[in-house]
Formats: C-alpha cells, sequence, structure tokens
C-alpha cells in the first residue's frame, strides 16, 4: 500500500476569496484567515475578561491577567520603567504570536507564523520601529552604537562594518527562528503521522512519538512566542539606553 | 458593624500571602527534566541561527554590491568573512547576554 507522503503540504496558501487588483493580488488567504481568528480571539478574550472584572479574577480574568503580568515583568526586566510606553506593542507581538502559533496547533488549521514573509514582515517591523525609537532619542549619536566604546579608533575600519552587518541581521535572525521552529516541528509531525498510515499494524510506534512531538511542539509555539518577545524587548534596551 | 473588632484576619494576611508566594516561587525554580532539555535545545538553535544569519546577510550584501559595482569576487569575499565575525559577535552576545555596544550587564531594577 503506497501512501502518498506530502509533509509541506499543510503549509500551502489557498486563495479562499480571491481579490486581484492590476497585476498585484491580495486575495484573501486561509493565512489572513487564520490572522483574523486570532485577533478576533485576542480581542474577544481581553475585552470579555475585564468586562466583569471582579476583585477575585475568575477563569477568563486570570488568563487575561497572567498575560499581562507576564509580559509587564518582561518589559520592566528587560527594557526598564521608560518600556512602558512601548508596552501595547509588545503585547500585541506577544499576543499575536501566541495565538498563531497556538491555532496553528489544531488539526487541519493553518499555523501562519510558519511562513517567512509573516515572521520576516513582523521582525521587519519590529527592526524599523526599534531603528526610529533610537533615531529619535539620541539623533545622530545612534550612529556611535556601531563603535563599541573603549576600542581603539585603529581598529574602526574593522568593527563599524562587522557592528553594521550585525545590526542589520538582527531582522534576519529574528524572522528566520520563528519560522524555523514551526515549520520543523509542523513538517516533522506529518512525517510521523505519514509513517503510521504507512506501517499500518505497527503504526502504533511512530504514533506514540508524534503524542510526544506534539507536546513537544505545544512548549515549543509558547516558547518561540515568548522568544521572539523577549528579543523585541532586548532590542528596545539598546535602543532607549545605547550605550 | 462594630469598628472595635480585632483586624486580625487582614493584619495576618500579607503574612499569609508573601508564605504562599514564597512556596509558590519555589516550585518554579526546580524545572522538570524535559523543559530543561526543551530549553537547552532552543538555546542551542538560537545560536545556530544567530550564526547563520549574520553571514547570509553580509554574503547578501556582498553579492549585491559586487552586482551593482561590477567588482565581481572580491565584494563576496571581503562580506563573507565580515559576516562571519558578525555571526560569532551575535552569538557571543547571545550567549553572554550583553547589550548591544558591549556595555557591562546593567544591574537589574
Amino acid at each position: 500500500m503506497a501512501v502518498e507522503s506530502r509533509p509541506l503540504e499543510q503549509f500551502t496558501i489557498e486563495r479562499i476569496i480571491p481579490i486581484h487588483i492590476g497585476s498585484l493580488d491580495i486575495s484573501y488567504t486561509n493565512s489572513a484567515l487564520l490572522m483574523t481568528i486570532a485577533v478576533v480571539l485576542i480581542t474577544a478574550l481581553l475585552v470579555l475578561a475585564t468586562s466583569r472584572a471582579a476583585l477575585v479574577p475568575g477563569r477568563l480574568q486570570s488568563i487575561a491577567e497572567l498575560a499581562y503580568e507576564f509580559v509587564a515583568n518582561m518589559v520592566r526586566d528587560n527594557v526598564g520603567t521608560e518600556g512602558f510606553e512601548y508596552f501595547p506593542l509588545v503585547f500585541s507581538i506577544f499576543m499575536f504570536v501566541l495565538f498563531g502559533n497556538l491555532l496553528g496547533m489544531i488539526p487541519y488549521s493553518f499555523t501562519f507564523t510558519s511562513h517567512i514573509v509573516v515572521t520576516f514582515a513582523l521582525a521587519l517591523a519590529v527592526f524599523a520601529l526599534v531603528t526610529i525609537v533610537a533615531f529619535v532619542k539620541h539623533g545622530v549619536r545612534f550612529f556611535t552604537f556601531f563603535f563599541p566604546s573603549g576600542a581603539p579608533v585603529v581598529m574602526a575600519p574593522i568593527l563599524v562594518p562587522i557592528e553594521i552587518l550585525s545590526y542589520l541581521s538582527r531582522p534576519v535572525s529574528l524572522g528566520i527562528r520563528l519560522f524555523a521552529n514551526m515549520m520543523a516541528g509542523h513538517s516533522m509531525m506529518a512525517v510521523f503521522a505519514a509513517f503510521t498510515v504507512a506501517l499500518g499494524l505497527f503504526g502504533f510506534l511512530p504514533l506514540a512519538i508524534n503524542v510526544a512531538l506534539f507536546a513537544l511542539e505545544i512548549v515549543v509555539t509558547v516558547l518561540q512566542a515568548y522568544v521572539f518577545t523577549i528579543l523585541t524587548c532586548l532590542y528596545l534596551r539598546d535602543a532607549i539606553h545605547l550605550h | 458593624m462594630s469598628e472595635s473588632g480585632p483586624p486580625d484576619p487582614l493584619a495576618r494576611f500579607g503574612e499569609r500571602l508573601d508564605r504562599a508566594r514564597s512556596g509558590q516561587a519555589r516550585e518554579e525554580r526546580t524545572p522538570g527534566a524535559d523543559s530543561a532539555m526543551g530549553s537547552a535545545l532552543g538555546f542551542g538553535l538560537r545560536i545556530g541561527i544567530e550564526l547563520v544569519a549574520a553571514l547570509v546577510v553580509g554574503v547578501a550584501l556582498g553579492w549585491v554590491a559586487d552586482h551593482f559595482l561590477g567588482t565581481r569576487p572580491w565584494g563576496l569575499i571581503l562580506f563573507f568573512f565580515l559576516g562571519s565575525a558578525a555571526g560569532m559577535m551575535n552569538a557571543y552576545r547571545a550567549m553572554t547576554r550583553l547589550g548591544y555596544g558591549g556595555a557591562p550587564p546593567r544591574p537589574k531594577p
């Protein structure tokens, strides 16, 4: 019995409502649908949780408060109290990535964070914001960023290009990390699921592995949302404090 | 409602809350073997990506510079080495958790 195994099929973008403007394809896809669901769910969670705020929180309010305190602590520890100006942004990023990752764990759904376009766009947005913040806060002094304090001036021709490259590589590593983790985990689960079908009676072995992988994957989804957010915080700290 | 009653239950509340919280903190400080392995794996992957990302950016920049300046192999070669140096710097910074400009770690407020 030959079973066709295509572990990457789950990442296909499907047009749900095709929209074409000229040569531009801005169709409403399954990726966009999942993003909409994520945003709606986040908004619903927070609105419902805070609409009947009680001193002793219920379940929903607890979730919202835990999420808030988690991100607030992250901002306070990594950026400092000045960073609370950017708290709404950091919180939105965290919830969006977290919900995108977790919604992708539902069978037959779609993980929009497994597409490098999405993660790289998010990372570029963070990168642009951080650069703008650094410029607004420090003006021309921003360029001292590219020369480590205390290094001999003779080293500048070597150090400055390296520092600039290192700075430019931040959105790349930020975007690739999230994308690679989600894509690798989901393809691995699909591969083992195909083994389960192909092995017939002995399929319980890959099935057992898949159960363990699923648990690991849930850890990875939450961890990656955390990593994305904490790196945003670290970049913000660099932009605010410079040296 | 008598105001003269001792405010005993509320006065001790903070104390009890602190005790409960310290117990919770102790529990959180002993992570299971699974999560320790997961985070080590994640950390390793992070360093790996950190190394490669700067190299990718360097090579891409070198290739683009070559394309526009017509200095075919030299830009690529130069930026390859610069990119790998930047990658190592990134990995070093990720490991030591130092800030961008090589500043000493800030004491937590």
